[in-house]
């Protein structure tokens, strides 16, 4: 299908691109900024109930009894249910790896603190929170898996004793001659690491209004829900209703980043409205329960990182080693992360041959969930701090090394050894750029005076690739194995001559409803202001995802380009009739049908819109009268995984190069971020200023990953980070200004050029100021290989006799 | 994370306050600006049967500078007295530690006598008190009493108050002429609490240290004067020397920090020296 | 069960202009009698535990916290919300400076730290650099990265000083015509 879009921006009907690449100003905004746009808390429907729910204060416990009487007697209350309800009217969540969910609310045992177990349903929140301090809960404590170490005991507790293990999953994937690099090799670098658990936080948790229609069994889910067509699925599967009876209603919402979970949450809200005879019932996570039990948490991984290299700096072989742990079930999907660093194994280098040898575990903390990256993140921040160990050890600077190990830029497309094809790049020129721009030689003497006056300061390099436009196939070793994900839009004009478009998906905040005026405001030679973007539900709107995996900048643009092709070829038939040519005798231009022998013999689309609508009369009879036209748009030639897991999975390979100086405070052990820059090269900017925007959030975000956001769990499981007071977000003063430039190398493989580029900066930014850091340390023959490093851990590894 | 459900009584004198706390004891709760407050309701961590809203008592938002001294109202928020005509003058040491306090979001609707009374250790009032030699009047069911801020702290969100005592007003002497100050500490973040702290006071005469006073925060259970770090300051040479030797002493004065997710117990200590040395430093610069 | 439930108690305040008197259970907070009771609802909740900002409104042209405040606490004060910020369709200053400086994804932080810098620029027309980030810095936004919402608020503060106005001051009158005409209660 992609041969009936425009590639370039040269086949548009337009005689001059107006909007397309430029900063336009988001159609989002000035809802936004009233406080008018409708997010989730704000729903009111009539006779709407609040439900609240109790939670499990223990990792592992048996469920002996549950008492809830005074609750259901108290006045207010509407619906009381508990894990019996969920196992007789519900199946377990669907999960990859298959066979490691629970119900929404625990049956028999709980697997984590804060396991939702009894819930209620009240007419307000107030008193829903009040009720629950009248229930019981009687549990009988099990022997707990407070980690992934502890997982893999022998004598470990079971969290799913049907499995006899706690292994979700272990396999080892081998891409070319691995032993034999390794073999070969002059020099082997080695080091282990640590990246510990944190997650996306949105400012706005997750929220949803449910009812459940007792008359004909309908349900309608109101929510934030970051793909809506993927949630109601897995509801159909877990409620038991047909796919076509689930009806989800994406709000606005104030953030995802891959953590807004909510399955649960409408599970439960979706019981409570059955037992309360079809009310709707509002569920608002709050902030404690998304810190506690939340979609909030990610990556908690140990590493073991191998490079085989060559005496001049040349990386033969690669062997990556994880441990992940997920925690109590699998059914927020966390193990797609443990997947998805196949798509940029290797990261920006040539290196031939690579091991992956990955162990999933099931222990007694909260499952993970995505996070933006969706795992590379913690991969390439191991990558990236082993070469600079490789480089120390050879005497290299950190920028030769990866300048001696880049695939080179006639390469392209490039298939790299876990079998993903990135499809266009030139990292030299991008470190060439980053290099000249902050003035490195200068850095760098500035960088050994100050370590020669004792100051820690150091320089941080981090090349990374952004996989854009996921596919399942990307996750197939972990259960997920179609291929092609769809995005759709219907394009309308209407009797006045306006345009709508019509999506699948809700904002979320990247822009990309302004992004769709754009594209079709160019393409019909109107301002993106005249373009109306409508949301629809679930049962409305074309096949669809939504945003996840920088996808859908990149999927929103082919469809709308799609669309556009299809409705100008309806009203080139249309317009020939009234212009009284062929139909291929017209084209579109500057928005006008005209004979292309004839330009001066037009009509503008409008006017040919309006003859369909409403003027059947000049119309033959069996013309087709709609204005509008569908096109759901899918990545071209991707291919199923093999049994390595090899694919053309990720449609697009966005590289940055990002260079920090920090200092460390010896005393304190804290870290100050003393100059930032970067260069980065997504293809074409369809909007540079959303474009920066996503950049920058992500600094931000790799920020806190780097030194503040942890969630920290003690030895029975209990978390002990359960608010903002102790989970750290970046502030204001703690996110660096940044210098920055782009480079433009398009995409072969896209409507016009643009490369995912939604998660951003997140995939550079850890890495970059761990290798700061460890620059900083190594003078002191130390190294920092645990994240987030937080001034308790530097202090540690600054005083280790001291503690 | 919605409160339970409590009553409100807002009295409109001292002693009325004082009454409703008398009555209901340990079930009554005093609310002044609430910014630590009602965190713990919205969490259900407190659960007073009775909230006494001080902020209807005509008087208690007053500030005003007599007899030396300071003095701070029970209702005057935080921001009031960062903004109190010349305070930059009068008091730059509280108006550089009130700087330290969470965030102006917070400071608009904080007490500074709410976070006395509350009394979290790795706050920076108590310490600020405390370095400041502060003074505290108290009215109870017997009248009113006075008490020093050393004397106030008993531990972790303890104070000798009793559950029908309020704390009127907090009396701060005005800095020594010639005395420099410094408040220093470390944070995750700006405006978090300290993992640690110091404040420092005191002269330079005849090219002295005279009257130096070392207050450490966020590492024990109250703010901690550091009488042994104070004593070794005393007449000592100002410089390098006697400031490492001072901090390493206030690091010893340090017993049993909390050790938690943010920082070890040994870090605290080890950290409040180095602090305490940084502000000695910027306190004898400034005298 | 009735005698054990706390009286409800009255509160008289004015929002956004107006006054308004209601009957609450004293432990609404100011942010739920804004957003459930008066429909406010461009006041969102992000963390109800006063570390985030999400809640920020003015008190008496004062930024504070509204999920850690009561509306009993409130009684007898003036009340701002992000609502009043508009005039007739036209956006504020601080609104339109958010707009044009990309100070924004999501949008979910973006009412609090309007309230947050109008309370700033009300008193503090060019503030310095650390005086931006001694406000911005107590409200958290997971977007952005923050440059642009401190590129907003500058841009924000230089076009009033153009106009020679604070951006409450603007309100106040936007809200006094908006009242004239058979306004008041």
């Amino acid at each position: 299908m992609s041969g009936s879009i425009p590639n370039s921006l040269e086949e548009l009907p337009v005689s001059e691109i107006r909007w397309i690449g430029k900063g336009v100003e988001r159609l989002e905004d000035p809802s936004l900024v009233t406080g008018r746009t409708e997010f989730i808390d704000n729903v009111v429907l009539p006779g709407m109930l609040h439900c609240a729910i109790l939670r499990s204060p223990y990792a592992h416990a048996r469920i002996v009894s549950i008492d809830s009487s005074a609750a259901e007697e108290m006045e207010g209350v509407y619906a009381v249910i508990t894990g019996s309800d969920a196992a007789r009217l519900t199946n377990p969540a669907t999960t990859a790896p298959e066979g490691w969910g629970g119900y929404c609310l625990a049956h028999e045992k709980t697997r984590f603190v804060g396991e939702p177990v009894v819930a209620v349903a009240a007419t307000n929140r107030y008193l829903a929170e009040d009720a629950l301090e009248l229930i019981i809960v009687e549990y009988e404590e099990l022997p707990v898996v407070a980690n992934a170490q502890a997982a893999l005991a022998a004598d470990a507790a079971l969290l799913f004793e049907e499995h006899g293990s706690n292994v979700m999953l272990q396999r080892k994937f081998t891409w070319g001659e691995v032993d034999e690099a390794f073999d070969q090799a002059d020099l082997v670098v080695s080091d282990d690491y640590r990246w510990n658990r944190l997650g996306a936080n949105p400012m706005e948790t997750f929220g949803c209004v449910v009812d459940w229609n007792p008359a004909d069994d309908m349900l309608t889910c109101r929510g934030s829900f970051q793909s809506q067509s993927h949630m109601g699925l897995a509801r159909s599967l877990v409620l038991g209703l047909p796919s076509n009876q689930v009806r989800m209603i994406s709000h606005p919402h104030g953030g995802s980043f891959g953590g807004k979970g909510g399955f649960r949450g409408v599970d439960i809200c979706a019981l409570l409205s059955k037992a309360a005879s079809g009310r709707p019932v509002k569920w608002m996570e709050d902030r404690l329960e998304y810190l506690l039990a939340g979609a909030g948490q990610s990556w908690d991984r140990e590493y073991r990182l191998q490079l085989a290299l060559k005496k001049d700096g040349t990386v033969t072989g690669l062997r990556v080693k994880l441990l992940d742990d997920m925690g109590g079930t699998a059914e927020a999907f966390g193990a797609v992360s443990a997947a998805k660093p196949l798509a940029a194994f290797t990261g920006c280098y040539a290196i031939q041959a690579a091991e992956y040898d990955l162990t999933l575990v099931a222990t007694n903390k909260i499952p993970q969930s995505p996070y933006r990256g969706m795992g590379p993140p913690p991969h390439n921040w191991v990558l990236e701090q082993t070469m600079d160990k490789a480089a120390r050890e050879l005497g290299l600077d950190p920028a030769e090394i990866r300048r001696r190990n880049y695939i080179p830029a006639d390469a392209f497309p490039y298939t790299i050894a876990s079998g993903n094809e990135y499809d266009s790049g030139n990292y030299e020129a991008a470190l060439d750029e980053l290099l000249n721009m902050a003035d490195y030689e200068r850095l760098c003497a500035e960088r050994d005076s100050a370590q020669a006056e004792g100051r820690l300061l150091g320089l941080g390099l981090a090349n990374t690739i952004e996989p854009g436009v996921f596919d399942w196939n990307a996750y197939a070793i972990v259960g997920l194995e179609s291929t092609g994900v769809p995005e759709g839009i219907t394009v309308a004009i209407d009797v006045m001559g306006r345009i709508t478009a019509r999506l699948g998906f809700s904002l979320e905040g990247q822009g990309q409803y302004t992004l769709v005026a754009q594209v079709l405001a160019d393409y019909f030679a109107v301002t993106p202001a005249d373009v109306s973007i409508v949301y629809q539900d679930s049962l409305s709107a074309p096949p669809h995802f939504g945003p996840g995996g920088s996808r859908l900048g990149v999927a929103i643009t082919g469809a709308a380009l799609g669309a556009a092709r299809l409705l100008e070829r309806k009203l080139a038939r249309v317009a020939a009739v009234l212009l009284q040519c062929g139909p291929d005798d017209v084209e579109l231009m500057d928005g006008f049908l005209r004979v292309r022998a004839m330009p001066e013999a037009r009509m503008h689309f409008a006017e040919v819109a309006g003859a369909m609508l409403a003027r059947s009369d000049l119309l033959p009879e069996d013309s087709d009268p709609q204005p509008q036209a569908t096109y759901v748009w899918t990545a071209p030639g991707r291919t199923p995984a093999d049994e390595q897991g090899r694919a053309k999975s990720y449609l697009t390979a966005a590289n940055a190069c990002h260079l920090v100086k920090v200092e460390v405070d010896r005393d304190t052990g804290t870290v100050d971020i003393l100059g930032y820059w970067l260069v980065d090269d997504c293809g074409t900017r369809l909007n540079p200023v959303t474009v920066e925007g996503q950049t920058m959030g992500g600094i931000a975000q790799g920020v806190g990953a780097a030194l503040l956001e942890e969630y920290v769990y003690d030895e029975s499981a209990q978390p002990l980070t359960s608010s903002f007071m102790d989970y750290l977000l970046p502030s204001v003063y703690e996110v660096p200004r940044v210098e920055k430039k782009a480079l433009t190398t398009p995409s072969p493989f896209t409507p016009l050029g643009a490369k995912g580029c939604g998660e951003g900066a997140m995939h550079t930014t850890p890495a970059a100021i761990m290798c700061a850091i460890n620059d900083a340390l190594s003078p002191l023959g130390l190294s920092a290989r645990e994240v987030p490093a937080s001034p308790r851990r530097l202090w540690k590894l600054l005083h280790e006799n001291a503690d | 994370m919605k409160p339970p459900a409590f009553e409100y009584a807002a009295p409109t004198s001292v002693a009325e306050a004082v009454a409703l706390l008398d009555e209901r004891g340990f079930d009554a709760k005093v609310l002044a600006g609430g910014q630590s407050l009602m965190a713990l309701l919205n969490m259900r961590l407190a659960r007073p049967e009775l909230l006494v809203d001080i902020a209807r008592v005509p008087g208690l938002d007053s500030i005003e500078i007599s007899d030396g001294c300071l003095v701070v109202g029970a209702m005057v928020r935080q921001r009031s007295l960062e903004f109190f005509p010349g305070l930059a003058d009068s008091h730059p040491l509280l108006l550089a530690g009130l700087r330290h306090v969470a965030h102006p979001q917070n400071r608009n609707q904080g007490t500074v006598c709410g976070s006395l009374a509350h009394a979290d250790p790795a706050a920076e009032l108590p310490a600020l008190a405390v370095a400041a030699g502060a003074e505290f009047v108290i009215e109870g069911p017997d009248g009113k009493r006075s008490e020093s801020a050393e004397d106030f702290f008993i531990t972790y969100l303890t104070t000798t108050l009793e559950p029908a005592e309020l704390l009127v007003e907090a009396r701060f002497p005005l800095l020594r002429e010639g005395s420099g100050w410094s408040v220093q500490e470390v944070t995750r973040r700006h405006g978090d609490f300290a993992l640690a702290g110091a404040v420092v006071t005191m002269r330079i005469a005849d090219a002295r240290v005279a009257d130096p006073r070392v207050v450490a925060f966020g590492v024990g259970a109250v703010p901690l004067r550091c009488t042994a770090a104070e004593q070794a300051l005393a007449g000592a040479e100002p410089g390098p020397a006697a400031w490492k030797e001072a901090g390493a002493l206030v690091a010893e004065a340090v017993e049993d920090p909390l050790d938690d997710v943010h920082a070890s117990a040994a870090q605290r200590r080890s950290v409040a020296g180095v602090m305490a040395s940084r502000a000695m430093e910027e306190a004898a610069a400034r005298a | 069960m009735d005698e054990d439930k706390p009286a409800r108690v009255a509160v008289t305040v004015t929002v956004n202009g107006r006054r308004l008197s209601a009957e609450l259970e004293p432990r609404t907070t100011l942010a739920d009698f804004l957003r459930v009771d008066l429909g406010l609802t461009g006041t969102h909740l992000g963390c109800e535990h006063g570390v985030c900002g999400a809640c920020t409104v003015l008190l008496d042209g004062r930024a504070v916290r509204s999920c850690i405040m009561l509306a009993v606490q409130a009684a007898g004060h003036e009340v701002t919300t992000i609502e009043a910020l508009a005039n007739e369709g036209e956006l504020h200053p601080l609104q339109q400076a958010f707009v044009d400086k990309h100070g924004l994804q999501c949008g979910f932080c973006t009412p609090g730290f309007i309230m947050a810098a109008a309370e700033l620029l009300e008193r503090d027309p060019d503030p310095t650099e650390q005086a931006l980030l001694e406000t911005l810095g107590g409200q958290v936004c997971r977007c952005t990265g923050y440059e642009a919402i401190i590129e907003s608020v500058r841009d924000a503060a230089e076009k009033l000083r153009q106009q020679g106005v604070g951006p409450l001051e603007l309100l106040a009158a936007a809200l006094e015509k908006n009242a004239a005409p058979g306004g008041g209660e």
